[in-house]
């Protein structure tokens, strides 16, 4: 459910970097909590984003949430198939499900993330607090 | 006592009515048809098209609903204007009717003040006559407002009077305005068919309303693929054979079959006699009244969008009838503090009072209760999820300062709000009365506990 290979933000999204490109998401557990998703906004594309403020916005039958970056940088690219079919980030929230494409400058920020195991030692302890 | 109204619109008519009713002599003066802007060009017949496109839309999705549609739909333009066309003129029948009902005589011609106690009718075929009063209303409305340089010509360039009787729908339609009107047919021709553009000179569609609410809305233009274009203005239009090339000050050129002109509305206050008399008038040819609905001129009334400000076909009935009830010696005064305003976009907003940002400017403390549709059973039922409830209420007295719905059926139910403001309730009086299930209406309950963070069905917060 939370692929090695990825990082986590604790705002319950995902990155994977290669070379200046970072392709963000959101978890398994975020796209879990938020229940059936009928809506992605776009983002700006060719705007700029700091890390941890808002990427974009996820509507669900239950909640309006936003997606906050993991990280800093351009953002060149939404997933266009989620315009008509939001569902996917249900079906597939690491793949198919990908939210947009960040060109980051400087991926020193990546080492502020988690890993996968400690994301969901993370999501464990926050499940039990509420 | 005789009362001689010019305009026979949602002010004019309404005004004559209650005339009659208390005992005067009544007549209307009307250069176009009974019910005026708001029956003919304006309320009704948008919410006729609005009604055809939903169910367009409904069918559209019928899938969703687990319903099989065998074969297609889509909209047969002649044949929703002449339904239009059919609703209206019952509405006609039915204020033509009550005239005669209540004894009020209507003149068909062009009214013209000669005197505060005589005007001169002109009808259709130029021949006049004049008629004694001893009170007169004025109630001659608005008209849409054009930009010089681009008047309406009803074939490339339309205004809102064009737009409801459209004799095709157009491939691609560019709206010059996202205000009120300019959202409405947005909504409408997208469904119809058309490639929408929408351009904007303010940071917001539908500005006037409270800014989330706005938000919402242009989240819904984008999900309906309807484009809006912020802080842009059109520079220069030019009309070709097969449409308009719009030049914008992005730097960027739009191509469109149409345009519609949706940037306001002008008040018709020119050649009705105001300077034989010496009305005053303001900036814009707008009529100034007192609190009575009073001009400078005694016995001298004027209503409705002549008067400028907030136009609204039911805030002009209300200050006909004030201007009727004064005019037949009565002292009465419009509340312009709860005035519900109702949009008719997908979904709708209701609105009444104050915006948070009114609350902000005039420095009150005040507090926020929010309830998303979403969080309603019924709203999941009707497959309608998208919308807000918003009440803004003062902190001290916990009275309701202003509401905000957007989404399904917010124009009925902001009324709930609005009795409530206008009998000073506070929101703990609406929280502790008790709502049907499952009805949208439990919204309003639940944005009321929320000012308190007691809402049932939303998070801890």
């Amino acid at each position: 459910m939370y692929p090695d290979n990825l990082k986590y933000h604790k705002e319950h999204t995902w990155v994977k970097v290669s070379g200046n490109k970072a392709t963000v998401g959101i978890t398994f557990y975020a796209q879990e909590s938020l229940g059936d998703i009928v809506y992605v906004d776009t983002p700006e594309i060719d705007s700029t984003i700091e890390a941890g403020t808002e990427l974009t916005q996820i509507e669900s039958t239950k909640a309006t949430s936003s997606v906050i970056s993991p990280v800093s940088g351009t953002v060149v690219e939404f997933n266009e198939e989620l315009g008509d079919s939001p569902e996917i980030i249900n079906e597939d929230s690491y793949e198919k499900g990908w939210v947009a494409i960040i060109e980051v400058e400087d991926d020193s920020e990546l080492e502020g993330l988690l890993d996968a195991d400690e994301y969901e030692k993370y999501i464990e302890e926050e499940v039990k607090l509420k | 006592m005789k009362v001689t109204v010019l305009g026979a619109g949602p002010g004019g008519y309404v005004a004559a009515l209650k005339a009659a009713q208390m005992g005067a002599d009544v007549t209307v003066i009307e250069e176009s048809e009974v019910g005026g802007t708001c029956l003919n060009w304006g309320c009704i017949p948008t919410k006729t098209l609005i009604a055809s496109a939903e169910v367009l839309h409904k069918t559209r999705n019928a899938k969703s609903f687990g319903l099989e549609l065998e074969g297609t739909i889509s909209p047969n333009i002649e044949k929703i204007v002449e339904r239009k066309n059919k609703v209206v003129g019952t509405q006609i029948k039915g204020i033509r009717g009550l005239f005669k009902s209540w004894g009020v005589n209507l003149v068909e011609g062009r009214g013209e003040i000669v005197s505060p106690k005589k005007i001169k009718i002109t009808n259709k075929e130029g021949s006049t006559t004049e008629i004694e009063t001893d009170k007169i209303i004025i109630a001659t409305g608005s008209k849409p407002a054009q930009i010089p340089v681009f008047p309406f010509d009803g074939k490339r360039i339309l205004s809102s009077d064009h737009a409801i009787n459209p004799d095709s729908i157009p491939k691609s339609l560019l709206i010059v305005g996202a205000g009120v009107i300019g959202c409405e047919f947005a909504f409408i021709y997208k469904e119809f068919g058309s490639e929408v553009t929408m351009v904007e000179m303010m940071p917001n569609a539908v500005s006037t309303e409270d800014e989330e609410i706005s938000a919402i809305l242009e989240r819904e233009l984008k999900k309906n693929k309807i484009k809006l274009l912020k802080e842009t203005s059109v520079e220069k239009v030019d009309v070709k054979g097969d449409g308009v090339s719009v030049q914008l000050s992005n730097g960027k050129t739009v191509e469109a079959e149409k345009v519609l002109v949706s940037i306001g509305r002008a008040v018709n206050s020119r050649n009705i006699g105001l300077e034989a008399v010496g009305v005053n008038t303001g900036q814009r040819g707008d009529i100034i009244v007192d609190s009575t609905m009073q001009t400078n001129v005694e016995g001298i009334y004027a209503i409705g969008d002549v008067v400028g400000g907030i136009m609204l076909a039911h805030l002009a009935s209300t200050e006909g009838t004030v201007a009727a009830e004064n005019a037949m010696g009565g002292n009465s005064k419009v509340n312009y503090d709860v005035v519900p305003a109702a949009i008719f976009t997908s979904p709708e907003i209701g609105s009444v009072g104050l915006r948070e940002k009114q609350a902000v400017e005039k420095g009150l403390k005040y507090k926020v209760g929010r309830f998303q549709f979403r969080a309603l059973g019924k709203a999941h039922a009707m497959g309608e999820i998208v919308g807000l409830f918003k009440i803004i209420a003062d902190q001290e007295t916990d009275k309701i300062l202003g509401a905000h719905i957007i989404g399904a059926h917010a124009s009925d139910l902001i009324h709930e709000i609005a009795l409530a403001m206008e009998k000073g309730l506070t929101v703990k009086d609406i929280a502790h009365t008790i709502h049907s299930h499952p009805t949208l209406a439990e919204g309003i309950m639940e944005a009321a506990e929320d000012v308190h963070d007691a809402a049932i069905h939303a998070p801890k917060k």
